[in-house]
């Protein structure tokens, strides 16, 4: 026992630090093994979030004990990722502290880290009560926190009784098999008789980590029995809600009761026939047939990146909720490639998306319309006093768009420079959840590529977003003749429920008026 | 001579005609095939309702007897078989016309005959040119009478449930063969006609298939009542003699040899599904002669539907009704479906069994957790009133949920009692919702809700077994 405190005192938990406004975000890959010695600010997992992925360096070295985590896990800050075992040296000189702490506790207190149990066929159980606090003395099989399925609730009992040191879920959270819930700190001989049957944190063992339940082998056919008892035909409904639901075709299973003792009524079943028909938006949607295009001749399936499915996703849902109208303009550039050539001889590069990113503030600040989102309500703008751009990059990946701050503070050189750090992270994957998010507008620029237009879709909640093709040089007519004038086709896509066709235009003219001019990006 | 109909009913019994009644109701063109002169089946005819006369006619003698107890003594009675036979006869001349006007009210085409199939929508009518070309079909040509080939079936003193029934006389000494529901209640019968009773069964228990605490209390009683009860006792053989029916028994309690004056075989009963060339339709049946169906009472051929006593155990009027009805409805385009949680079944003995959900015996094998509150009735007022003491009801439980399981119940009305067990369990009740419920005083059905507090631990006519 008083080995395995030492060891305990050892170990440090590696927790995910903050990664910026994310929470659940998955687990793609595990970096280390268990055993492994790694430095720190090595690299120890890659995690993906809906806008990319991004790789957690461990901030101190050691030896890797145990992997709390496994692929396809969704973590949040704070939650444990490895847990690392000190070097030697650390070893034989424990901290101070550490050391106070253990002499403090009584010989035989362990540590004893309460992980969701199966709970039958779920994932992502919400938490949607929390039944003990910090502090507080449990005993053996009582409720701690209480988790709602979409099929039923249930309270999930402690395997071991003992004080409650910290809690680690908050309610709303989603938990799965093996997440940590709480840890307590258990006491007294009840414990010495338990210590083979539960997981005190540190020496877990490798393989059953993810599921380190640690229920005493007599709770644990209980808490199976639970889940037994409620089988999905076993709905708690009356014979007539039954044949209801049969003539309806509603697995009651899915419908929860707000009955007595949760007992299925007629307008709880009514009531998820509703919620069905008005949130399916995209299940009323009429289906592509399936064609077996083998015999039409060779193919090969490939799968999307997970970035293409996310993102894929989301243009779904923008390009079927925004109204859109695009509408398009060119402008004459030669002015800004005048200046840009110049420059370029002085050895310092520009981009054009530079002048179209200073230019676009300089149109925002006249419209602040299309600088805007619709609030949930949809009743309300919310206008942003903060120039943020999104600027849509092509990786190997699929599409990302990170976010350029502050674009109004930034001189053309800084602008340059940060684009070129940003397009190398988001290339190599290694954007953060934060560098993505906070835009008011974004620009999507093709003009490295070719074409003579596009047509964006918005990327909502943003009102607006610009399109940039390639520049030529065409023949326009002053009135007398043809100049050869170097022209630059723009495209505006807007939501058109926040902007009018008028506004839009008055937009992309002011927009025209500067890129022509840029001397009044100054003004 | 080829009929055409929309809807085609194999057997007219309790399953049979509900199924055509239902079907015609809900716009069909309907035909009742039925083998006999009256319709109605084995129930009505041969089955529940005469035995439950003829039960009604014993009741009333055991009760003339038994109330010397209250002070009032009645001559013995004289029996004219003849009579009890007449209003048996009555009854059920009574109920199979009710059937009859009901089918011709609803336009129901009734053919008289043997029905086989001869393809997946023909049938041809035995003895006659008859074909029945149907678009759907509905089987309901149910179960018979188990035979053992090697007792003297021909000799008319060894009878079957349906002969017995016929009450041809009373046999001094009568072996009952089989102690399930069937032969128990003929039992009762024709012990309070008269006949000195023996009862002979294979299991190590009457009425298998319930609780032995809930069988128990009609156990006991009856012994007192009858020549002798074998259980785990076997009849090797059976003889007919001159002087009687001489069987030979192996069992430890039993003698080797006895000779009865008639033997009553009631040992079980089959499915028919081998009988009406199902096959030919391409309807699939098990070795039993069982047919399988879903939960809409298909079969594996799309437009042919079984329910009843063909379709499996329990065979029970009660199941064969709701299961018709489900048939027609599906077959009249309605999503209906058999979700039925729970079958009551009931013996009427004397006294009465009775049991609804799991028994015992199912909850142990199926490793569910469960509580239990035994009622005896020897403490109920209104049991000891009909100077009766013998009955006990029994509640389950679901220990982790209190949801009832199961009942089962054993006195006097028992058959009746158990419909509020039913309904809890198609209710998904608790404990408390029963225990809460209140029921009136002095009733036999306040022994539902005690046997619920007993298992509560808030009842306050006996000790409760633990606090609460």
């Amino acid at each position: 026992m008083i080995d395995e405190i030492c060891t305990m005192s050892a170990i440090k938990n590696i927790e995910l630090p903050d990664i910026g406004d994310f929470d659940e975000v998955e687990v793609i890959e595990i970096l280390v093994n268990i055993g492994d010695t790694i430095a720190a600010d090595d690299s120890i997992i890659t995690l993906e979030s809906d806008k990319a992925s991004m790789e957690i360096p461990t901030p101190q070295a050691g030896v890797v004990a145990n992997i709390n985590v496994s692929i396809g896990d969704k973590i949040k800050q704070g939650d444990v990722v490895i847990e690392l075992e000190n070097s030697e040296e650390d070893k034989k000189t424990p901290k101070p502290t550490a050391k106070k702490t253990n002499e403090s506790k009584q010989l035989n207190t362990q540590i004893v880290a309460v992980n969701v149990p199966d709970i039958g066929d779920f994932d992502e159980v919400e938490v949607i009560e929390i039944l003990t606090a910090v502090g507080d003395n449990v005993s053996e099989e009582d409720s701690i926190i209480t988790l709602e399925s979409d099929k039923a609730s249930m309270e999930i009992p402690t395997p071991v009784s003992g004080k409650v040191t910290d809690i680690n879920v908050k309610l709303g959270d989603k938990l799965s098999l093996g997440d940590l819930i709480l840890n307590i700190e258990t006491t007294g001989d009840s414990v010495s008789e338990k210590t083979t049957d539960t997981t005190p944190i540190a020496p877990a063992k490798p393989e059953t980590a993810p599921l380190a339940v640690a229920p005493s082998p007599a709770s644990k056919p209980t808490l199976d029995q639970s889940i037994s008892t409620l089988p999905s035909s076993e709905s708690h409904a009356s014979p007539s809600i039954r044949k209801m639901a049969r003539e309806i075709g509603v697995d009651l299973s899915r419908v929860t009761g707000t009955g007595q003792k949760g007992r299925i009524l007629d307008i709880d079943l009514k009531g998820y026939v509703k919620q069905i028909l008005t949130s399916g938006s995209g299940a009323s949607l009429p289906k592509t047939p399936v064609i077996d295009f083998s015999k039409f001749g060779e193919v090969e399936t490939v799968a999307l990146s997970r970035i293409n499915k996310l993102s894929g996703k989301h243009l779904s849902a923008c390009w079927l909720n925004i109204p859109h109208v695009t509408q398009f303009d060119e402008v004459n550039i030669d002015q800004m490639e005048a200046f840009r050539q110049e420059q370029k001889n002085k050895g310092i590069k520009l981009t054009p998306l530079v002048f179209i990113m200073k230019a676009v503030i300089q149109a925002l600040k006249k419209h602040p319309r299309l600088n805007a989102s619709l609030d949930e309500s949809e009743e309300n703008l919310i206008l942003k006093k903060y120039f943020n751009l999104g600027i849509a990059m092509d990786t190997p990946n699929g599409l990302v768009v990170p976010v350029i701050k502050n674009v109004e503070k930034k001189s053309l050189t800084e602008l340059a420079t940060e684009l070129a750090e940003t397009s190398a992270k988001a290339r190599d994957g290694k954007l953060k959840p934060g560098d993505m998010q906070g835009a008011g507008f974004t620009i999507s620029s093709l003009g490295g590529i070719g074409g003579t237009q596009f047509t964006p879709i918005v990327n909502s909640p943003e009102v607006a977003i610009l399109g940039v093709s390639r520049a030529q040089t065409k023949p326009i007519w002053d009135g007398k003749n043809f100049i050869p004038t170097l022209t630059l086709p723009l495209a505006l896509s807007y939501d058109h429920r926040v902007i009018d066709g008028a506004q839009g235009g008055r937009f992309m003219a002011d927009l025209n008026s500067i890129l022509s001019d840029i001397r009044e990006i100054l003004l | 001579m080829i009929t055409k109909t929309q809807v085609v009913v194999i057997g007219s019994g309790p399953g049979g005609y509900t199924a055509a009644f239902r079907a015609a109701d809900l716009g069909k063109q309907v035909t009742l095939i039925e083998r006999y002169d009256a319709l109605g089946g084995v129930c009505l005819n041969v089955g529940c309702i005469p035995s439950k006369a003829l039960l009604h006619t014993a009741q009333v003698i055991n009760e003339a007897k038994e109330a010397s107890h209250l002070g009032v003594t009645f001559n013995e009675p004289t029996i004219d078989i003849d009579g009890v036979r007449s209003n048996k006869e009555n009854i059920v001349g009574k109920l199979t016309g009710g059937i009859k006007a009901l089918a011709k009210a609803r336009k129901v085409n009734v053919v008289k005959g043997y029905g086989k199939f001869i393809s997946n929508n023909q049938i041809a009518i035995a003895n006659s040119d008859e074909i029945i070309e149907f678009e759907q079909c509905i089987i309901a040509a149910g179960s018979r009478v188990t035979k053992i080939p090697d007792f003297p079936l021909d000799d008319p003193r060894v009878m079957d449930s349906t002969d017995a029934l016929e009450l041809a006389d009373v046999p001094k000494r009568l072996l009952i063969v089989g102690g399930g529901i069937i032969g128990l209640e003929m039992a009762t019968v024709y012990e309070s006609l008269g006949s000195e009773i023996t009862v002979v069964e294979l299991s190590e228990q009457l009425i298998a298939s319930a609780d032995k605490d809930i069988v128990n209390p009609l156990f006991k009683h009856i012994k007192k009542r009858y020549a002798n009860i074998f259980l785990n006792t076997k009849v090797a053989s059976m003889e007919a003699l001159d002087e009687g029916i001489k069987v030979k028994f192996e069992g430890k309690k039993a003698p080797e040899f006895d000779t009865f004056d008639k033997v009553l075989v009631s040992i079980g009963r089959s499915a028919n599904g081998k009988l009406i060339d199902a096959e030919k339709a391409g309807v699939e049946v098990d070795d039993w002669g069982f047919i399988q169906v879903d939960k809409q009472m298909k079969t594996n051929v799309e437009n042919i539907y079984a329910i009843g006593d063909i379709v499996g155990q329990p065979m029970l009027a009660h199941k064969a009704v709701h299961e018709a009805k489900v048939a027609a409805e599906v077959i009249c385009g309605h999503k209906s479906g058999f979700d039925a949680l729970t079958i009551p079944s009931v013996a009427y003995t004397d006294p009465e069994v009775a049991w609804a959900g799991k028994t015992e015996k199912e909850l142990k094998a199926e490793g569910i957790d469960y509580e239990k509150g035994v009622f005896p009735w020897a403490a109920s007022g209104r049991s000891l009133s009909i100077g009766r003491t013998e009955g006990v009801t029994k509640s389950l439980f679901d220990t982790k949920t209190g949801k009832i399981l199961g009942m089962g119940i054993c006195g006097t009305n028992a058959g009746e009692l158990i419909a509020e067990a039913t309904l809890a369990i198609e209710m998904g009740c608790d404990m408390s919702d029963i225990a809460l419920t209140i029921h009136a005083h002095p009733t036999l059905s306040e022994t539902t809700a005690f046997s619920v507090e007993m298992a509560e631990g808030t009842i306050t006519d006996l000790l409760p077994p633990k606090k609460r």
